[in-house]
């Protein structure tokens, strides 16, 4: 069994037991080297791109010669590059080889490809495509571009690796972190004892909180918790061995290169620690927007520059290692304790008594830039996963406002050629509708079908894959910020604008005007 | 409707509210209202509607006709057989979609205009090949008009098809494969009978039409009505309309595993949207190469595009083939899932 089997076996079912047990027997049954890179790929730990978006779409212009609109046609109707590269170019006669490897062959032609010119790339990828069957071009082009998904999740791969080789599903999670080498040995390396030094350089699985729900905060005692902020930055472990300092970020990746100053900032910290904790923007005083933070990531160089108009800090929620010692299963006021005698910025905690002041940190958020709050159990122990009963995040309410809908597009993946991605828009004072966001989810596959025949029925005008639309459906948006935007007719940017509810009682002359995000923009600019 | 730049004489057809109409034949093909007389390409309900005072159709297609409009008025014509109506030369040709469907050519002595209709390219063991027709104005379908739809052939679909088919018998599950009950499924039937002597069970509303293809003498594979069937896992095919995944018809064979066969599975979105695990491409319809190979063939200088995506379509035409084409409003074709 190769990739490819094991694609189609996942591809083709829809029930976690069959695609857990297809994973099982790929694991068990498969080359090593082949299941250590397929569980490289699905669990999203492969590096970077080997072929760039526009390495695919340069090759698919080249044969559609001076047609690219065709292209970008057929791509609108598939809403996957990889899948539309495979549909036109593959040979849709071939059978697929389902047997033996082909996972570091594939690898090693994308990064020879990836050192190529991207003309040249793509008269070599061509015919590439065109020896391979649609399964193997699909899987050949979605591997060369990093992101992976095809229906499995990181835990239940993990589920899958842990039976294959009947280990405990939490230590297998301990044991994949932290670099995970894919090569012939990984099974074995699994399985065998781990060292002191390993084990101090190895970040742990992140313990996540679950949403408050309205009877969680009824239920909970208040003076056995402790709450702080949730801060709006990267979450990651700061890892500091004999050697070295590292980052590791939640989706365990390396992330040191990027933040030389948070280095810096660790080099008086013992040794054999790990924090857990958030890297935010600007300084513990003065914190600067996420979008300061992003401009820091996926740079090839940091310069001196950067580092000081976009200056970075650690903020410690918690230690989970001190000294070498697992202290994971101490309560977490004990490790708040070792935490306050470290060197390093620390998140605020309160002690509430009664559920009013829980609520009342809450909505002091905003003011202090934070996303809403984090309730810990104090004595919980840091567990692996987003487990229930010990931390919840209760997030500020969304900003919200009702919008119409002026422009509809086909989604991407499992939403190709549904109208799902609509522009929507509020009113002007004089009377025109001027779009304010884009959002792309919210709403149950029914509705998404229904909204897809009226849009269908209710075409003004098409310009290429999208349609203008009669302006009368409304829906509800929620978004957790405004700032000003030149690039916007509007004059304004929605930060993670999503469709809350389809206001089928609302009609589109009651939808919301402008002011209303000029006066949100003012209340929440309080700081 | 037409510009004289396009077509130097008066247009042979016309749209009106009723349809598409010659009124120098005055008559209607495929029209969506009750009028006076119909040509019908093919049975298919959105071509073939009820209502109407006297049809025409084409040798093959008499007896799906009256299953689907009930007791009517039907002429039959042999395919190349040039009947008068009015003014004008009327003939059907094959059009390779189902059995008894028909391209509608049309000639008042000056120019010829082609009705395809629904129609594929490719052979299909229940219905003849589509036939090329010369004509100055061609009117055609355009369902599948994007360069991603071409189509696999039958050895490899069927292949696949057989190989799926026995891994769930294996594992204990009934196969199920949807399509829809009017061609495609006899079409299955057919290429099953050609390569095995593999049997399946059938849904109501397919077997009613499987009785009338055998009528005219077209061989399917050996099938029952599911119905009559015991309450059990089957290692029979089952074969049923699309409308049933949902519906308490699969009960008794459950746990069941569901296929599609519609030329929209090419698309693995399409199939993902939905409760169905497998897909296979399999269409009645002329896929992208099929297409502008009818509208080469044609040699026509002027084409219309009815259904499907006509404004990818035109604009190929015009700008890549330097054709002129226009998009034609019908009422023909359903919304994307439905193929026919």
């Amino acid at each position: 069994m190769n990739f490819v089997a094991l694609f189609q076996a996942l591809d083709t079912s829809q029930s976690t037991n069959s695609k857990r047990d297809a994973l099982i027997t790929f694991i068990r049954e498969s080359d090593p080297l082949e299941s250590a890179l397929a569980v490289e790929a699905l669990t999203d730990r492969a590096r970077g791109k080997r072929l760039k978006p526009s390495a695919l779409k340069q090759t698919a212009y080249l044969a559609f010669g001076g047609d690219r609109w065709l292209f970008e046609e057929c791509y609108s109707a598939v809403g996957d590059l990889s899948e539309t590269l495979a549909i036109l170019f593959a040979d849709q006669e071939k059978s697929p080889e389902i047997t033996q490897p082909v996972l570091a062959d594939w690898i090693q032609s994308q990064e020879e490809l990836g050192r190529l010119e991207l003309e040249e790339l793509a008269n070599e990828l061509l015919p590439l495509l065109k020896a391979y069957s649609k399964d193997e071009a699909f899987l050949f082009l979605k591997l060369s571009s990093g992101g992976f998904r095809v229906g499995v999740n990181k835990g239940l791969v993990h589920d899958a690796v842990a039976q294959a080789v009947s280990m405990d599903r939490a230590v297998i999670e301990e044991r994949l972190m932290g670099g995970f080498i894919a090569d012939v040995d990984w099974l074995r390396r699994l399985q065998s004892p781990v060292t002191q030094d390993e084990l101090d350089a190895r970040p742990l699985p992140f313990l996540l909180a679950n949403p408050l729900i309205e009877n969680d905060l009824n239920s909970l005692d208040p003076s056995t918790v402790l709450v702080e902020y949730k801060w709006d930055g990267i979450r990651a472990q700061l890892i500091k061995t004999r050697e070295t300092i590292r980052l590791w970020s939640r989706g365990d990746h390396d992330i040191t290169g990027q933040f030389p100053d948070i280095v810096d900032a660790a080099t008086t910290l013992p040794s054999q620690l790990i924090l857990d904790g958030e890297i935010l923007a600007g300084s513990p005083d003065q914190l600067l927007s996420f979008s300061d933070l992003q401009t820091r990531l996926n740079r090839k160089r940091i310069t001196h520059n950067l580092l000081k108009t976009h200056p970075v800090f650690f903020r410690a929620y918690d230690v989970l290692r001190r000294d070498g010692e697992d202290i994971r299963e101490k309560p977490l006021i004990y490790r708040k304790e070792i935490l306050a005698t470290l060197a390093v910025t620390q998140s605020p905690v309160s002690f509430p008594n009664t559920p009013e002041q829980i609520a009342a940190m809450r909505e002091s958020a905003r003011e202090v830039s934070a996303e809403g709050v984090i309730i810990k159990r104090r004595e919980s122990p840091y567990v692996s996963g987003r487990r229930v009963g010990h931390w919840w995040k209760w997030k500020l309410d969304p900003m919200t406002a009702d919008c119409v809908l002026i422009y509809a597009q086909a989604g991407h993946g499992r939403r190709a050629s549904l109208h799902s991605d609509y522009t929507l828009a509020c009113w002007t004072s004089d009377g025109n509708l001027v779009p304010v966001a884009k959002a792309y989810s919210g709403l149950t596959d029914a509705e998404l079908k229904a909204m897809d025949r009226w849009i269908r029925k209710h075409t003004v005008q098409k310009f290429g894959p999208v349609r203008q639309v009669e302006p009368q459906q409304v829906f509800e948006i929620g978004f957790e910020g405004i700032t000003r935007s030149t690039r916007h007719k509007s004059g304004l940017a929605l930060r993670f604008p999503r469709i809350l509810r389809w206001r089928q009682d609302v009609g589109a002359n009651d939808a919301d005007r402008l002011t209303h995000f000029e006066t949100l923009m003012r209340d929440s600019h309080a700081v | 409707m037409v510009s004289k730049k396009s077509c130097l004489r008066e247009p042979l057809i016309i749209r009106t509210p009723e349809g598409l109409y010659c009124p120098k034949a005055q008559a209607h093909i495929d029209p969506w209202r009750p009028v006076d007389c119909a040509l019908i390409t093919h049975a298919h309900a959105d071509h073939a509607r009820t209502g109407s005072r006297l049809y025409h159709c084409a040798l093959g297609g008499e007896g799906i006709l009256k299953k689907r409009l009930g007791e009517h008025d039907i002429q039959t014509h042999a395919y190349g057989e040039v009947f008068i109506l009015g003014d004008v030369k009327v003939s059907f040709h094959p059009a390779g979609h189902i059995l008894g469907s028909a391209q509608i050519r049309v000639d008042d002595g000056n120019s010829v205009w082609v009705i395809t209709g629904d129609y594929k390219r490719v052979s299909d063991p229940t219905c003849q090949l589509f036939e090329p027709v010369p004509c100055d104005v061609l009117i055609t379908e355009a369902t599948f008009a994007l360069p991603i739809y071409r189509w696999p052939s039958m050895d490899q679909v069927m292949d696949r098809l057989f190989s799926w088919w026995d891994h769930h018998v294996r594992n204990h599950r009934t196969p199920v494969l949807l399509c829809y009950s009017l061609g495609k499924a006899q079409r299955i039937m057919a290429e099953i009978s050609s390569r095995s002597d593999r049997s399946v069970l059938v849904h109501n509303a397919v077997a009613n039409l499987n009785i009338e293809y055998e009528q005219q003498g077209i061989e399917l594979c050996q099938w029952e009505r599911a119905t009559e069937s015991q309450k059990s896992i089957s290692s029979d095919l089952i074969i049923a309309p699309p409308q049933v995944a949902d519906s308490g018809f699969l009960k008794r064979f459950r746990p069941t595993e569901l296929a599609m066969a519609s030329g929209w599975m090419q698309v693995r979105g399409v199939r993902r949207r939905s409760t169905i695990n497998q897909g296979f491409v399999v269409s009645d319809h002329a896929d992208w190469d099929g297409l502008i190979r009818t509208i080469k063939d044609s040699g026509a200088s002027q084409v219309y595009a009815t259904h499907g995506e006509t404004r990818v379509f035109t604009r190929y035409l015009n700008d890549c083939l330097h054709i002129n084409a226009e998009r034609l409003e019908t009422a023909f074709g359903i919304e994307a899932g439905t193929d026919q």
